[in-house]
């Protein structure tokens, strides 16, 4: 195993790796930037060591500053969290040219998946159905014709970059001639490169993933579903397993569907497989996400894995050592993402000092923060300050523990996302297992939330 | 001077000054520094103030550079001294101006100097080595150096610091 490795992030999931790292008797460096100095992560370390200012251009996506690092400090290997250059082939390329292992896929993997477009039908030939959609679109009258095979509603789309920039749902021939040209300059602006698609877009839709783990020999297994379909702006909120939506038949087609492609299109490592599923039950894969995830606990909740552990292991080179039968889910799960945003006013990001933080305890209750009373949430990173993941033996119990969890969590000083979490537990759509991704943009989330305060 | 010349400074002066004393009034920074045409811009705080956080007995070589900041490159070229933060606990000390780490790699210092040797503001004092590629170590105010805190080839992290310039020592 190796001796020390170098972690690459900040925040919850630099705290998770170093908790992983200790129990494994790994030597853990955390790299951190000159804001995250008085975090948990750096605390608890064996070893921290600053890569550069706040900004993240300069410290944590700086691939020279964080291999420099990781070579001063004598690590053997790089663990890159998730976002930031996690899923960067280039970085992936880099570490291992400097005699380090990459904790994720191999560089020749992520490049593999690196395109989206070009994941989908690597894994259509592998037998998963794919989202209707076209090519990329050369002019209007190949976009209209396309558009007219699709079937309307249509979602035109950007190939390059994500986060909804260049992206328009549009429902007839004019609304597809009109937005064509505003998409175009978008993503010509965000992305430099104003090459568009289409896909079929999905009135009432579900977001479902699958947890995969491979290892470098094709061995591999499915860890299950995850649903993610409490979104809001396309960002994930809450997450659960298993998926409510599904029927157990159906959670089989899917999971063994995807792993079953995942291991014959050569992937590695851990990796998500997301899928949008109608209202008929049927699912299409949409993209791969290859790295740790957000929500990966809910899993671990599930299945007792411990998921950057075998992330970990695989990047060494071991076998994965079990299988598909070894693999047992058990009862239901639910994370809560507490974010730093302020939802009565259009969920802006907050900074400034945690006066007083206290988590929640008790059976089932897990709660991964870096947060202590007295930390400084900085300006300058994402809005997540921990994830609250609660266990029960079936969804209703979750549920109920989850109630007593989030009211017992006290995060004081700075404004959060809880209310609306409290809010969800008490919607009936939520309880009913019936979410889909738009609810919370259709509905808006500001009336949501007042409805569920007058309740 | 030439009509060139003169369009460059009045670009300069109109453009890019405003924009400097906009940036330094905003940010805590000690010493601002752009070329930009083949001119130099120097913006300096009417005193060098250096926090001089007392070094407790380290567990990594992390807490050593505790409360610095760091001579860096940012975008458009400029180079950016930060010679101490303002509003932070510890002894702010008007002659004397900190050295540090622009990055995180190998430190080597530039042949010649030593404690008790005068520099200029701006002087190379050093590299460190990041991956091969050297980023350098300049003085941030004119003085004496004093108290060189790491050796050639020591392994150095960003912002960590390297030594302190006396200001104005007879």
């Amino acid at each position: 195993m190796f001796n020390k490795i170098l972690i690459a992030n900040r925040g919850e999931i630099a705290l998770r790796i170093v908790r992983t790292c200790r129990r494994l008797g790994i030597g853990a460096v955390v790299a951190y930037s000159e804001a995250d100095r008085d975090t948990r992560a750096v605390h608890l370390a064996d070893e921290a060591i600053c890569v550069g200012p706040p900004e993240s251009r300069r410290s944590y996506l700086s691939a020279p500053s964080l291999l420099s690092a990781a070579l001063v400090t004598g690590c053997e290997a790089i663990h890159p969290g998730y976002g930031f250059l996690s899923e960067d082939d280039t970085f992936a390329e880099m570490t291992r040219a400097h005699g380090l292992a990459f904790i994720g896929p191999p560089p020749e993997v992520l490049e593999r998946f690196a395109s989206k477009a070009g994941t989908r039908t690597l894994l259509a030939r592998h037998g998963l159905p794919t989202i209707p959609g076209s090519g990329m679109l050369r002019d209007d009258a190949q976009a209209l014709s396309e558009a007219e095979q699709i079937g309307y509603p249509v979602l035109i789309k950007p190939s390059a970059g994500g986060g909804g920039k260049g992206m328009r749902m549009v429902r007839s021939p004019r609304e597809l001639q009109q937005a064509i040209t505003v998409c175009r300059s978008e993503a010509l602006a965000a992305f430099g490169d104003d090459s568009l698609y289409l896909e079929k877009w999905l009135e009432e839709n579900r977001h479902v993933e699958v947890q995969v783990i491979v290892d470098r020999y094709g061995n591999g297994v499915h860890v299950g579903e995850r649903d993610c379909s409490v979104q809001r702006r396309h960002q994930k909120i809450l997450e659960e397993a298993p998926s409510p939506a599904l029927s157990d038949g159906q959670r089989e087609a899917l999971t063994e569907n995807a792993i079953r492609a995942v291991i014959a299109a050569g992937y590695e490592n851990l990796g998500t497989l997301e899928f949008l599923l109608d209202r008929d039950g049927n699912y299409y894969f949409i993209e791969i996400n290859c790295r740790i995830q957000v929500e990966h606990p809910v899993t671990e909740m599930l299945s007792g894995l411990a998921l950057v552990a075998e992330q970990i292991r695989i990047a060494y080179g071991e076998p994965l050592g079990y299988g598909q039968h070894d693999v047992a889910l058990r009862g239901h799960a639910i994370e809560f993402r507490i974010n730093a945003e302020d939802t009565e006013q259009d969920f802006q990001p907050q900074a400034g000092v945690v006066e007083s933080y206290l988590p929640p305890g008790g059976p089932g209750v897990r709660m991964d923060s870096h947060l202590y009373s007295g930390y400084e949430v900085p300006p300058y990173y994402d809005s997540l300050l921990g994830k609250l993941v609660v266990w029960g033996p079936d969804r209703a119990s979750a549920i109920a523990r989850s109630r007593v969890a989030l009211d017992e969590l006290v995060v004081d000083g700075i404004v959060t996302n809880i209310p609306l979490h409290r809010a969800l537990l008490s919607h009936k759509t939520f309880l009913d297992g019936e979410f889909t991704t738009n609810l919370l943009d259709r509905v808006g989330s500001g009336a949501f939330l007042a409805a569920a305060r007058a309740a | 001077m030439d009509g060139d010349a003169r369009r460059t400074i009045a670009k300069l002066a109109a453009d890019t000054l405003p924009r400097l004393i906009a940036r330094m009034t905003r940010s805590e920074l000690g010493e601002l520094e752009v070329r930009e045409d083949g001119w130099r811009i120097r913006l300096r705080r009417p005193i060098a103030l250096s926090v001089d956080a007392q070094d407790g007995p380290g567990r990594t070589q992390s807490d050593r550079s505790r409360g610095a900041g760091g001579p860096t490159t940012g975008a458009h070229g400029e180079r950016i001294t930060s010679t101490g933060r303002s509003g932070q606990a510890g002894r702010a000390d008007l002659s004397r101006g900190s050295v540090t780490s622009p990055a995180v790699g190998y430190f080597s210092s530039r042949d010649g100097i030593a404690n008790g040797t005068r520099v200029a503001s701006g002087d190379v004092l050093g590299h460190v080595d990041v991956l091969g590629v050297r980023q350098e170590v300049v003085a941030p105010i004119d003085g004496v150096v004093g108290g060189l805190e790491v050796e050639a080839g020591q392994a150095i992290e960003y912002g960590q610091r390297i030594a302190r310039i006396e200001a104005n020592v007879q």
